[in-house]
């Protein structure tokens, strides 16, 4: 099990790093929470609107939260030049990109574990945290697995945190309607739903496979 | 006449000598030639001999510039990506050439299709614009295609940007049936203007043909403009190393 | 009429496109083919010096 044993070792150096700084945690969630409140006053949250509205300006808050959250890991160890020395040791790429992967997952995930009572608190929703829990991982699951991939080329430029969300918001299109959506049902249960957990499922099984193959190629100098 | 290969000898590794770049030129001369003549049938065959359509009028020959360059601008996307993974697998910057050619080609004849189908729409169904499947999918693609020439762009001319380029393409092309799909099942909840398109009744004859020559025109029109912009991306990759060379 | 007005604007639109586009390609090449003799020049004047 050496290549699960390389992904806990950089998950484990990335926590005790990320632990040190908490500036990023407080931004994210307070930007998450800044968005939520940004909605109330962009649409007009009446008792019918609110159910109609509250999964969307949620999904919102998390891909921008998740944005935000994206781009940190890879442009920190660019800029340390820790990536090289990591490259420069036999560690599978693959390992490298899963390790960053669940990084981002845990930490845009304790953002949205705090975010979503707060959420649920503004908008008059019932918490139900049990059945969200899944829609909430899958979906973070499908926009940090494209997300890691692509804040790795970013980074390698200089307008990284402009051309990261260019590159990835038209690709989770699928799984931001299926979070939508899902969310929604949740809320308010609908018969004859397409099946979104089913779609996301695919979504995320397909492009963490596809990152994970192609990550070596973005990494490799 | 600024047409692409009338190349003066150089010397490269994998030395494409004067011959080769001499062919090109005739190539070039071929394509645009057959590419006007193409375009002349068509125009009149879209304003004289197709019919009128019965229902639409006359802002329905709009179609027959819209269809095909919808078409070849997804396809695009396609040698993009094939482009992309052979660059991976042989590490031949030639084929890098091909993809950012096909790329921007791509964009271009997107935005036309984009263009165009929004007036169809604004004759047909009152309004520029409708989120329906298929012209939502090609919107997402467009914004793929930009997304990937802002990288390109940002990331220069190196190998690394080659392959950055390829992995886009690659997730791109895998993406967007998975968006197109995703989009359509969001639509069962909210139906909306149907497009007359995808449930038309059979085209007569005349309107077929004329769908037909203009597609081949505009596949001319796209491979004439895919000779030039590879010539293009040769030339511009061949300066920079020149030039490195002498710094 | 109305229909025709559109059509028309939707063909003016591509033709213009499509020759601007035409034309913007052809600088470009032109711009290359100047940058890549310049280039070549430097190389040359390089060999001699150093030969």
């Amino acid at each position: 099990m050496i290549f699960f044993e390389q992904v806990i070792a950089i998950l484990w150096k990335d926590i005790r790093y990320e632990l040190r700084s908490k500036q990023m945690w407080a931004g994210m969630g307070l930007f998450a929470l800044l968005v939520l409140v940004i909605f109330n006053f962009a649409f007009d949250l009446r008792v019918d609107n609110r159910a109609a509205v509250a999964p969307g300006a949620l999904w919102v808050s998390f891909v921008f939260a998740s944005m935000l959250g994206l781009g940190r890991t890879i442009a920190a160890e660019r800029e340390k030049g820790s990536m090289d020395r990591l490259l420069l040791c036999p560690v599978d790429r693959k390992a490298i990109y899963l390790a960053k992967l669940l990084g981002n997952m845990l930490f845009i995930g304790v953002v949205e574990i705090v975010a979503l009572p707060i959420f649920a608190a503004l908008f008059n929703v019932p918490l139900l945290l049990g059945p969200l829990l899944p829609i909430v991982l899958l979906g973070t699951l499908g926009i940090a697995a494209v997300g890691t991939l692509f804040s790795a080329m970013a980074a390698a430029t200089r307008a990284r945190e402009l051309l990261l969300p260019i590159l990835v918001f038209p690709l989770i299109v699928p799984i931001v309607i299926a979070a939508v959506r899902a969310t929604g049902t949740l809320m308010v249960p609908v018969s004859n739903e397409p099946p979104w957990l089913g779609l996301m499922v695919a979504f995320d099984v397909i492009f963490l496979s596809i990152s994970m193959l192609t990550f070596q190629y973005i990494v490799e100098e | 006449m600024a047409l692409a290969g009338q190349d003066t000898n150089v010397k490269r590794r994998d030395a494409s000598g004067p011959g080769q770049a001499e062919r090109f030129p005739i190539v070039s001369m071929v394509l645009l030639a057959l590419t006007f003549i193409g375009m002349m049938i068509s125009i009149w065959m879209i304003f004289l001999y197709a019919p009128t359509d019965a229902i639409e009028g006359d802002a329905q020959r709009i179609f027959y510039f819209h269809l095909p360059s919808a078409i070849i601008g997804m396809l695009s996307l396609g040698i993009v990506a094939l482009g992309g993974i052979v660059y991976l697998w042989k590490k031949d910057e030639r084929w890098d050439w091909v993809a950012r050619a096909a790329a921007e080609l791509g964009t271009v004849f997107l935005t036309f299709a984009l263009i165009t189908g929004s007036i169809w729409g604004r004759t047909t169904w009152g309004t520029w614009w409708t989120w329906d499947a298929r012209l939502t999918t090609t919107l997402i693609l467009w914004f793929i295609y930009i997304g990937y020439l802002m990288l390109r762009s940002y990331m220069g001319r190196t190998p690394a940007s080659a392959r950055a380029g390829a992995v886009l393409a690659i997730i791109g092309l895998i993406d967007v049936p998975i968006i197109y799909e995703s989009v359509n099942w969001w639509r069962t909840l909210h139906p909306q203007a149907v497009l007359p398109l995808g449930s038309s009744p059979q085209l007569p004859l005349e309107m077929l043909l004329t769908l037909v020559v203009a597609f081949i025109t505009f596949t001319l029109l796209f491979s004439f403009l895919m000779v030039q912009l590879y010539q293009l991306e040769k030339m511009q990759t061949l300066a920079q190393q020149l030039r490195a060379s002498v710094e | 009429m109305q229909g025709l007005t559109y059509l028309v604007v939707a063909y003016v639109i591509v033709w213009v496109g499509l020759l601007a586009y035409l034309g913007v390609v052809m600088l470009r090449i032109r711009g290359v083919r100047t940058e890549l003799a310049a280039v070549k020049e430097l190389v040359r004047e390089q060999q001699e010096k150093s030969s």
